[in-house]
């Protein structure tokens, strides 16, 4: 793969409130390659925005990144000035958000808010700017775009709104655009229009993606490489074939596994996963998942695993990983661990189970 | 933005205006009328020569007789009728020469009520928590709870009693109105006095609205865009913020137009406010109700104002 | 109380009925605390029990004879014998101010009567039975809302043609009777809703037994808040309608027809116009820093 396009290096953003320091990023370390898609996934809650946020030096009082590098064109972005970082804002790095009906403004024209964009940056002069505004539109299937410019945001349903904020996103050209949620609050034949489309642009204009999303379809859909965040830190990254092939993480098997499959029979249970998670205030000592992980072992209570090469490009942060519980804890035998298996349950194994999320009687362990 | 259906509710509109006008002068006029004597109820004219004079401005007629006349003359061909006191002074021309002089200081504080209230709301809101916020939600306590003319009496106070002796003279604000129109000295003093109340309240409605705005998404969509941090607070907060805000600006419009009654008088600010007090104490009662339908006309058409320029500001209200 | 059936309702009732009573006084105890910790309203609270104390003592003794022209020399400055001085008819003005309290204090409780006992029952009616009473009434508040509030007071006050107290707690209460009426309107038809009017209902009590019995009694926190913020805004309304000269007759001092005195003479004695403004100011401010406290004592959530 050529060199990334966006370093991001022990990433920390904190939020200070009045019940206390709550570290919503906490040692977030990846790459983002030109030209691909990359999924975030996790839970709400998990950090995952916050990321976003902060590469684009928008977390809002009273958060603050209080750690890290971002390194984008031998820059790091966390040290640019505000101005310097207005100005890569929406030029090279675009964001569209989640709830499209919200977050377009209700009293200006969509032509105006795409127009808006390019004028903030002179990439495009003003009479440019113009017709630019329309082939965007069209590019991104709006039809009639050039007579809908002249419409507000209510004129529009949710997915053509959210149509507006991919074209205003991309008017700029920017290198790397990242989608919080994009199909999240849309229906779902409309959620597969949006993804198609943001996946042709992205071949066609060869745009990196940043897909943050707590649905593992979107992310099989569209994504060739993922990361799984949980409590504020990376647990697995890799290719999605092979993460959704071969999890390593049993907080991202878990999540597969909670994942409904048409081919599941109907009598099969959706496996969720118990407990909740953690308190970022007060994360947990040692691994962050292991107050709801089945195959803990005593490591997880006090030392927090590294993220390491578990595969040929896949990283994981687990004492344990998912190969070992199948080989040497025999987890295999007790419940079903092929990935993304909605039905669960072995007949034998069912029982053992449903009696606890833990393989390990608590009494083995020495106090976490 | 002036659709058909827009047009034709404003046609909706005046007709309500019209009818409103009518209505509410038509019962003043029943009212002041009832009065026994009207007028001339003073030293002036009593006894015998009280029936003549009344008879000679035909007050000695049955009520409906008058209200005929008058309502005829009145909304048919805009004459308002002659003043009790100064004989053959018409009070049409006299009522719309006032409305300039009121219209002058009225729309003066108007715009320091919207901007001022508007700036120091925005500015406020950016600055929450902070010093600069305390004093300036305490000032907008302390501003509507002021009577005007009290604020009036403090600059009245400042400006021509203590500058004149402070300057030895050099700057001299006179306490009564000298009749240069649209000096601008002479004109915002009063006009400030006139708006400052209300502009404390919109100030507290604009800050309480900027907090709101400034939290939504579509706000943080524009900081996303890499707008100047100026363009996002103006272009897309304000804007926004500005919507509540416009609910208030009919009352508002209202409380102006009040509000000028007691200020013109302080002032001596030859209005409608001014004459509207003077003639109820000088009994000249076809003044009165004369420019109280004046004033019903300004009022309907103010609100009406006020409600097109919601479609103006708010894309999504449409008549 | 005939049959069993009957009293065991009355029973139920009663019950019912308890448990709401004992809800309400731990509420009252609840905004107590509250209101205690606001220091700015507990300044005011006690600023106005002195105004209030004034106005009861001013009734019996005033300093000096408050009519009596010519005790001092006209526009007279202060002395320690006259703190404040005299004003244009050499009438000792600390005694005059002393008196303006009483008008200004019973107008704004007069006016809050009247618009308590028009507006509760109009919005009561409006709020519970809605329909058609509630359309016609929200039509009626529509237009009230419309009127400029002084002119038409103005005017009213003409054609009623005396100068009392009365005529004008009238004119401010016909005018400023709106925003009550409003208010528990909506109080009425949020809590119309709740289970114990629900149950209430279901036990066939009679509608005034509801509406006086569980809705008013539920209202009573935001009407309070309401009345203590109607009372600043009539007595300015007053001092106003003084200033232009159509309020109190005098000699009875008010601080409006005082400050439209001293405005006369603002070159010459500016003692005589900032007395009863600065009198009028610290005693609107004092009214709606406890209208504040009092709003945020009932309802801790709806903070400004």
């Amino acid at each position: 793969m050529a060199n990334p396009i966006l370093e991001v290096k022990n990433l920390k953003t904190n939020f200070f409130t009045d019940d206390g320091v709550v570290q919503a990023v906490r040692d977030v370390s990846f790459d983002l390659y030109p030209g691909e898609t990359l999924g975030i996934v996790g839970e709400s809650g998990c950090g995952k925005s916050v990321t976003a946020l902060s590469l684009m030096g928008l977390v809002q009082q009273p958060g603050r990144v209080v750690g890290g590098q971002v390194m984008f064109h031998g820059e790091d972005l966390l040290k640019l000035s505000p101005e310097e970082m207005r100005e890569i804002r929406g030029r090279d790095i675009a964001m569209i958000f989640q709830d499209p009906l919200s977050s377009l403004n209700p009293v200006l024209k969509v032509g105006y808010q795409v127009e808006e964009a390019m004028l903030a940056h002179h990439k495009f002069k003003r009479n440019q700017a113009e017709p630019r505004t329309v082939s965007l539109m069209d590019q991104v299937r709006i039809p009639g775009a050039k007579t809908r410019v002249d419409d507000y945001p209510h004129q529009f349903s949710g997915g053509m709104r959210q149509r507006v904020m991919i074209a205003m996103g991309l008017s700029n050209e920017p290198e790397i655009l990242i989608a919080d949620e994009p199909t999240t609050a849309l229906d779902v034949t409309v959620q597969a229009q949006i993804l198609e489309l943001l996946r042709d642009l992205n071949r066609e204009l060869r745009t990196s993606i940043m897909l943050i999303t707590h649905n593992l379809g979107v992310v099989a859909g569209i994504c060739s490489r993922v990361i799984v965040m949980y409590a504020g830190q990376i647990v697995e990254e890799g290719p999605v074939n092979q993460i959704f092939e071969n999890p390593q993480h049993p907080y991202t098997w878990s999540l597969l596994r909670s994942l409904p499959r048409i081919d599941a029979s109907r009598h099969d249970r959706l496996r969720s996963i118990e407990g909740l998670p953690p308190d970022l205030i007060r994360p947990p000592q040692g691994c962050a998942f292991h107050p709801r992980c089945p195959f803990r072992v005593e490591k997880c209570f006090t030392v927090d695993p590294p993220l390491e090469q578990v595969e040929a490009n896949q990283r994981a942060a687990c004492w344990v990983t998912m190969k070992r519980a199948n080989e040497e804890m025999g987890a295999r035998d007790i419940i079903d661990t092929s990935p993304g298996a909605a039905s669960g349950i072995h007949p034998g194994g069912r029982k053992a189970a449903e009696e606890g999320p833990s393989l390990i009687a608590p009494e083995e362990v020495k106090s976490g | 933005m002036l659709t058909r259906g827009t047009l034709a509710y404003i046609g909706q509109r005046l007709v309500l205006i019209a009818f409103t006008v009518v209505a509410v002068s038509s019962l003043v006029f029943i009212g002041i009328h009832q009065l026994p004597g009207n007028a001339f109820i003073s030293e002036r004219v009593r006894g015998d020569r009280l029936e003549l004079v009344l008879h000679e401005y035909g007050l000695d007629r049955p009520l409906l007789e008058q209200y005929q006349e008058w309502a005829t003359n009145a909304f048919l061909h805009g004459d308002l009728g002659q003043s009790f006191v100064n004989r053959g002074l018409d009070i049409t021309p006299l009522v719309l020469r006032e409305l300039t002089v009121s219209a002058e200081v009225g729309g003066t504080a108007l715009l320091i009520t919207i901007g001022l209230g508007m700036l120091l709301g925005v500015v406020a809101a950016i600055k929450q928590n902070t010093w600069i916020d305390y004093l300036l939600t305490t000032t907008s306590v302390i501003g509507y709870s002021m009577p005007s003319f009290v604020l009036a009496s403090f600059l009245l106070l400042f400006f021509a009693v203590f500058l004149a002796s402070a300057t030895g003279g050099a700057f001299y604000y006179p306490l009564h109105w000298s009749g240069t129109y649209g000096d601008p000295i002479q004109l915002s003093i009063p006009a400030f006095a006139l708006g400052f109340p209300y502009a404390s309240i919109v100030a507290r409605l604009t800050r309480a609205s900027m907090l709101e705005v400034i939290r939504q998404d579509y706000i943080r969509t524009a900081r996303a865009k890499g707008l100047r941090e100026r363009v996002v607070i103006i272009r897309h907060g304000l804007r926004n913020a500005l919507i509540p805000v416009t609910t208030i600006l009919g009352p508002l419009v209202i409380g102006i137009i009040t509000g000028s009654v007691v200020i013109e008088s302080i002032f001596t600010i030859p209005g409608l406010g001014k004459e509207f007090v003077g003639s109820i104490l000088r009994h000249d009662y076809n003044i009165t109700i004369g420019v109280f339908t004046m004033y019903a006309l300004m009022v309907g058409v103010a609100n009406l104002v006020v409600d097109i320029s919601y479609t103006a500001i708010d894309p999504r209200i449409r008549y | 109380m005939a049959t069993a059936a009957t009293a065991a309702t009355a029973e139920e009732l009663e019950l019912a009925g308890g448990t709401v009573v004992r809800e309400q006084v731990s509420l009252w105890v609840d905004s107590w605390r509250r209101f205690r910790r606001n220091r700015l309203a507990l300044i005011a609270a006690a600023y106005l029990v002195l105004l209030m104390v004034d106005a009861i003592v001013t009734i019996f003794w005033t300093p000096y004879n408050m009519s009596s022209v010519g005790l001092l020399q006209p526009y007279d400055g202060p002395t320690l014998a006259h703190p404040l001085g005299a004003d244009s008819l050499g009438r000792d003005l600390l005694s005059r101010l002393m008196l303006g309290a009483q008008v200004s204090l019973i107008v704004g409780l007069g006016t809050q009567v009247l618009v308590i006992s028009v507006g509760v029952v109009v919005g009561l009616v409006a709020g519970y039975f809605r329909g058609i009473l509630d359309t016609v009434i929200t039509l009626i508040l529509n237009v009230f809302y419309g009127i400029p509030d002084l002119l038409v007071a103005l005017i009213l006050l003409t054609i009623l043609g005396t100068r009392g107290l009365f005529p004008i707690i009238f004119a401010i209460a016909v005018t400023r009777w709106m925003d009550m009426a409003r208010l528990v309107r909506g109080q009425a038809l949020s809590i119309r809703e709740r289970e114990f009017v629900e149950a209430a209902r279901a036990s066939g009590a009679r509608p005034h037994r509801i509406l006086f019995g569980h809705i008013l009694p539920n209202a009573l926190g935001p009407i309070i808040v309401q009345a203590t913020f109607g009372i600043p805004t009539a007595i300015l309304f007053e001092a106003f309608l003084s200033f232009l000269g159509v309020g109190v007759a005098p000699p009875t001092p008010s601080w409006g027809s005082m400050a439209s005195e001293g405005v006369q003479a603002i070159r010459l004695a500016p003692h005589i116009v900032l007395a009863p403004s600065l009198a009028l100011m610290v005693t609107l401010l004092a009214f709606n820093f406890l209208g504040d406290g009092l709003r945020d004592a009932f309802d801790p959530r709806q903070k400004r």
